[in-house]
C-alpha cells in the first residue's frame, strides 16, 4: 500500500469498523461546522459550497451548490432528503460513513438544512441496512438529547428535524423522484423532470436530495475550508472520493483517495494486485450501469472527467475488477438480470427492453444464440453511450441507459467472444454456474465445483 | 379516524401508539406506510391480506393501494418465511467470487428440496437477491437482520449451525 500524503478525512480509521460516539466526534472538533453555520446567512454557506467544487457523489456528479441555488426563493416549507438508498451493484461507501460515523452525517444534515433553511430532512436508507438504520437513529436520538437537533439547535432558535426512513428493496429508490414517490408512501415510481425537485419535490415542496457522501463533504468544506477542497483536483472534479473496490484484487475495499489516482494504482498499488496474480480481463470503473474498460486503458485517471474521456463514467466510483476467468458474455448476463429485475415498469421501452436483453444473453451464454441475435442486441442496447439503442433516453429515468450502456459496451469490447459462444454451441469458460429461478441450476453439468477463494 | 376502532384490529391494535408516533414524524400520513409496513413484517414474518387490510385502514387508504405497494417492494414477503430468511446476493461482484457455490452449499446442506425456498423442517428460508451493497467483502447474505460477508463454508457453518442449534 503506497504511503498517502494526504489526512484522511471521511474513513481515517475504516480497518477498525467501530462506530464513533458523540463524545468521540465532538473531542476531534465534531459539530464546529453547525456552530460556523448557524453564524452565516444561508446564502454564504451554498456560495463556499458552490466554490469547493463538491459535485454529487451519488453517481451523476451534480454540483451540489448549483443544485441548491435552483430553489425557488421565497417558498417554504423545504425539505432536504438523504439518498442512503446506495443500490448501484458495486456500491458500499455510503454504509461505512453511516455506520461508523452517523454524527458527521448528521452534522452535514444539519449544516446542510441551514444552507438551504429547511427544518425537516429525510434519510432514505435502503431495507437491506438494518445495521445502517439502527446506528443513524441511534445517532440521532443522541443528538435530540444534545440539544443539536430539534426546536433549537444549539441555542439558535433555528429548527431542524431529522427522520430515518427505510426503504424495502427497490433499486430503484435510488433515482431522486422514485425515493421521493417511495418516501411519500407509494410505489417507487419515477417522475417526469422538469419540474425537478428542487422546484417541486416532495409533498409538491421545493426538496434538495443529496448523497450520504456529499452531504458528509459540506462540513470537511466548511471548517477545512473550500480551498483545502479544491487541493485535490483534477480537471473539475474536486476533494477526495472514496472508491468502493471489488472483484477479483488481493484487497478489496473502500478506498479514500484524491481524484488524481489512476486505475492501475487503485488496482495494483492499493488492492495489492489481481487476485491469484491472474490477468485483468475488464474493469467496471463507476458502479454496473457504466461501460467497461479494458486493460489497456489501465491509466485512466479516476476522476469524473478522466473516466469520461475513456469513453465511459465514474458513476458512484464503484471499480468492479475481472480477472480472466470471468466469461464476459456470462458477466452481462448477470447485469441484464439485475437491471430486467431492478426496472419499475412504467416505461415500455426500458420493462421490455431490459427482459429482451436478457432473454437474448441468455441465449448467446447457453449456446443456443444466433449471429443475427447479436444485431437484434446490438439494437436494443445501442453502441454503450447516451442515445444510442432502442431504450437510452427514451424513458423517463436513467435506469433504461443504465441497463443499455454495459449491454452495448460489452458487445463493442468483446464480440469475438460472443460470436465465440455462438459458434461452439457453448460456453468456453468453465466452473461457471447460472441461476434460473428458485436455485436450480441451468447447467447441471457442472461438474468441478472451484476452489474458494478464500 | 377513531383511533379505538384502530386500537381494536387484531393483528396491528396493540401496535397503534408506537404507530401514531411514528405517523406525527411526517407531514402526510401517507408516508408511514412503509413504516407501517415494516412494523407488521417484524411482528407476523411476512405480510398476508389480512394484514395489508389493517394498513389501510391505519393509513386511510384502500387495501388495494396497500397492495400496490407490498407486491413492488421485494423486502416485503407475501408468503410466510422460515424462521431465519437469507437472504444471499447474487449479483456480479458476488456472482464472481463465489455466490452460486454458496448458494448451492447452503440449500444441500441445510435442507431444501430441489426448487424450494423453504427448508424441509421450516427453519430456513433463503432468496437469491440482486446487490444487498457488501461487494467488497462478496460474497456476502443477510441472515434475518445481520450481514455476513467474506462467505467460506466454514464461515456459513458458523453462522447458520449456531442459529441451528438455537431452534
Amino acid at each position: 500500500m503506497p504511503v498517502d500524503t494526504f489526512e484522511k478525512v471521511y474513513l481515517p480509521n475504516i480497518e477498525r469498523g467501530e462506530t464513533e460516539t458523540l463524545q468521540q466526534y465532538r473531542a476531534q472538533g465534531g459539530y464546529e461546522a453547525v456552530r460556523m453555520a448557524l453564524d452565516m446567512a444561508p446564502g454564504k454557506i451554498v456560495e463556499i459550497v458552490k466554490d469547493s467544487g463538491l459535485r454529487g457523489r451519488g453517481g451523476a456528479g451534480f454540483p451540489a451548490g448549483m443544485k441548491w441555488s435552483f430553489l425557488p426563493k421565497g417558498v417554504y416549507p423545504r425539505y432536504l432528503t438523504v439518498n442512503a438508498d446506495e443500490s448501484e451493484p458495486g456500491t458500499c461507501k455510503d454504509r461505512p460513513l453511516m455506520e461508523q460515523r452517523p454524527h458527521a452525517l448528521l452534522d452535514g444534515i444539519i449544516c446542510t438544512c441551514l444552507a438551504i433553511e429547511s427544518e425537516l430532512a429525510f434519510i432514505y436508507i435502503r431495507g437491506e441496512y438494518y445495521n445502517s438504520a439502527d446506528v443513524l437513529q441511534k445517532a440521532v436520538d443522541e443528538a435530540y438529547e444534545a440539544g443539536l437537533l430539534g426546536a433549537d439547535v444549539l441555542g439558535s432558535g433555528r429548527r431542524v428535524d431529522v427522520v430515518v426512513h427505510r426503504g424495502a428493496g427497490a433499486y430503484i429508490c435510488g433515482e431522486e423522484t422514485a425515493l421521493l414517490t417511495s418516501l411519500e408512501g407509494y410505489r417507487g415510481y419515477p417522475k417526469l423532470k422538469p419540474p425537478f425537485p428542487a422546484v417541486s419535490g416532495l409533498y409538491g415542496k421545493p426538496t434538495i436530495i443529496n448523497n450520504v457522501e456529499t452531504i458528509f463533504s459540506v462540513p470537511l468544506i466548511l471548517t477545512k475550508g473550500a480551498d483545502w477542497f479544491k487541493s485535490f483536483t483534477h480537471e473539475r472534479s474536486t476533494g477526495l472520493r472514496l472508491y468502493s473496490v471489488s472483484g477479483h484484487v488481493k484487497k478489496p475495499g473502500v478506498y479514500e483517495l484524491p481524484m488524481t489516482v489512476t486505475l492501475r494504482e487503485l488496482i495494483y498499488d492499493y488492492c495489492g494486485g489481481m487476485r491469484n496474480d491472474h490477468d485483468l480481463k475488464f474493469v467496471i470503473p463507476g458502479g454496473s450501469s457504466v461501460p467497461w474498460l479494458l486493460p489497456d486503458q489501465l491509466d485512466t485517471v479516476m476522476s469524473m472527467e478522466g473516466v469520461q474521456e475513456a469513453g465511459s463514467f465514474l458513476g458512484s466510483a464503484a471499480v468492479m475488477v475481472m480477472d480472466h476467468t470471468v466469461c464476459p458474455v456470462w458477466a452481462i448476463e448477470n447485469l441484464a438480470a439485475f437491471y430486467r429485475h431492478e426496472s419499475c415498469g412504467q416505461c415500455t421501452p426500458c420493462r421490455e427492453g431490459s427482459s429482451w436483453m436478457h432473454k437474448i444473453l441468455m441465449r448467446i451464454e447457453h449456446g443456443q444464440g444466433t449471429m443475427e441475435d447479436l444485431d437484434t442486441l446490438a439494437s436494443i442496447a445501442g453502441e454503450g453511450k447516451p442515445n444510442t439503442g432502442m431504450i437510452s433516453g427514451r424513458s423517463i429515468c436513467a435506469l433504461g441507459d443504465a441497463a443499455a450502456w454495459p449491454v452495448g459496451s460489452a458487445l463493442r469490447c468483446f464480440r469475438s467472444e460472443f460470436e465465440e459462444h455462438i459458434k461452439l454451441g457453448h460456453c468456453p469458460y468453465k466452473n461457471k454456474r447460472f441461476w434460473m429461478a428458485d436455485g436450480k441450476f441451468v447447467n447441471e453439468s457442472f461438474e468441478h465445483r472451484p476452489s474458494w477463494h478464500h | 379516524m377513531p383511533s379505538d376502532r384502530l386500537r381494536s384490529l387484531p393483528i396491528l391494535g396493540s401496535r397503534v401508539g408506537e404507530i401514531e408516533e411514528i405517523c406525527a414524524k411526517y407531514p402526510d400520513r401517507r408516508s408511514a406506510m412503509l413504516p407501517v409496513l415494516w412494523i407488521a413484517q417484524n411482528q407476523e414474518g411476512w405480510i398476508s391480506e389480512d394484514t395489508m387490510k389493517e394498513v389501510a385502514e391505519i393509513i386511510g387508504v384502500t387495501a388495494a393501494e396497500v397492495y400496490e405497494v407490498v407486491s413492488f417492494y421485494t423486502m416485503f414477503h407475501q408468503h410466510p418465511v422460515g424462521r431465519h430468511h437469507i437472504a444471499l446476493c447474487k449479483t456480479l461482484s458476488c456472482a464472481i467470487t463465489g455466490a452460486h457455490e454458496v448458494s448451492a452449499y447452503i440449500r444441500e446442506k441445510y435442507g431444501f428440496d430441489s426448487g424450494k425456498n423453504i427448508s424441509r423442517d421450516g427453519k430456513f428460508s433463503i432468496e437469491e437477491v440482486e446487490c444487498i451493497g457488501a461487494c467488497t467483502e462478496a460474497p456476502a447474505m443477510l441472515v434475518g437482520e445481520t450481514l455476513h460477508g467474506d462467505l467460506t463454508p466454514a464461515r456459513i457453518d458458523e453462522v447458520l449451525g449456531s442459529l441451528d442449534k438455537i431452534t
